[in-house]
């Protein structure tokens, strides 16, 4: 993934000079330097620590470094049930984090409930918070997970906002 | 083989023949199950009891393992025997002397949900109580600090009474941000 993948339509002088746009530029910077944020919080987080770990290891695609502070991430990934107790834990994660951000539900249980429909369960995050990407499966495989961050990726550089952003301007 | 036989065959436990000795007044039921002995005592007792089984030095039932409670309004065969009382706190105990386990149900009816608690007695109740008194509203007297453990502060019911509906009052959809700070 060099520079002539971002020069799309540039056009080269002498060998030297590539001409583009800064958007494309900058979200293609962007899009190779996700900074994940795990919101782990049942057996589908088990999967995300196999799909970061070396065997499947998330980092050849640009998203190694995993953030455990919001302030410094850009991608959520709910990997887990939430309850109604932790509902408000994410909602304020997803707050803290910095604009332009991108949240994947990742599993039943985060993207409707999954097998859970009782009292307690959030039956689908994207209820309260915007869901760029979900991953279908209990638990999905890593390669689904790695699936999705390609998919955030391919969002970002097709210069499309994010869910939330999208949220704010309906 | 006859009832008699198998109740002559097996001697008694140390557990039964002690209470009968001692707390007989206390005893409502007495019964076994899986190999453990499952005594009912009333909960006038339920804490002179419950202290004499971890103190006495031959019964030694010294780790509390939990304390629950159940629900017994769907229950006729158990509500017929205990008096109509809804609720049946069990406590489960091991004694690492003997290396058994007893459990003793306290039957807690639903206008008087008062039940003496256990933390002076075993420190790990604690919580277990909290968690009781979130799921069912069995009110600890005497425990040092009974709030709702598992489920959110402002949280309203207690849900795994058999009439709490299984998807809820709602809470799952309603949410208000606003009022938790955010
Ligand atoms: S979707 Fe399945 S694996 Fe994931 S959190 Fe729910 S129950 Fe666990």
């Amino acid at each position: 993934m060099g520079l002539d993948f971002v020069g799309q339509g540039a056009a080269e002088t002498d060998g030297n000079i590539i001409t583009t746009t800064i958007d494309k530029v900058v979200n293609w910077g962007r899009k190779n330097s996700l900074w994940p944020m795990p919101f782990g919080t049942a057996c589908c987080a088990i999967e995300m620590m196999a799909t970061l770990a070396s065997k499947f290891d998330l980092s050849r695609f640009g998203s190694e470094a995993i953030r455990f502070s919001p302030r410094q991430s850009d991608l959520l990934i709910v990997s887990g049930r939430i309850s109604i107790k932790m509902m408000p834990v994410l909602k304020r994660i997803y707050d803290q984090m910095p604009d332009p951000k991108w949240v994947i539900s990742m599993g039943a249980c985060a993207s409707c409930g999954g097998v859970f429909d009782t009292y307690t369960l959030i039956q689908g995050v994207d209820q309260f918070i915007p869901v760029d990407v979900y991953i279908p499966g209990c638990p999905p495989r890593p390669e689904d997970l790695i699936d999705a961050v390609l998919q955030v990726q391919q969002k970002i550089a097709s210069g499309a906002a994010p869910k939330g952003v999208e949220a704010v301007y309906e | 083989m006859s009832e008699e036989n198998q109740v002559e065959e097996q001697p008694k436990p140390l557990i039964l023949e002690k209470l009968e000795a001692n707390h007989a007044d206390a005893l409502l039921a007495q019964d076994e199950s899986r190999g453990t002995v499952v005594v009912t005592v009333r909960k006038e007792q339920s804490y002179a009891i419950l202290e004499y089984l971890k103190t006495d030095p031959e019964l030694a039932y010294t780790f509390l393992v939990d304390v629950t409670a159940v629900d017994n309004s769907q229950m006729e065969s158990e509500l017929m025997q205990f008096d109509y009382a809804r609720f049946m706190v069990v406590y489960q105990l091991y004694s690492y002397q003997g290396q058994c386990r007893a459990r003793v149900k306290v039957p807690v009816h639903e206008n008087d949900l008062n039940i003496p608690s256990v933390t002076t007695l075993w420190q790990g109740a604690n919580w277990l109580e909290r968690e009781t008194y979130d799921m069912f509203g069995i009110n600890f007297e005497g425990h040092p600090d009974l709030r709702r453990i598992l489920m959110p502060d402002d949280f309203e019911g207690h849900p795994l009474r058999k009439d709490y509906p299984l998807r809820g009052r709602g809470e799952r959809e309603r949410f208000n941000f606003d009022k938790q700070n955010m």
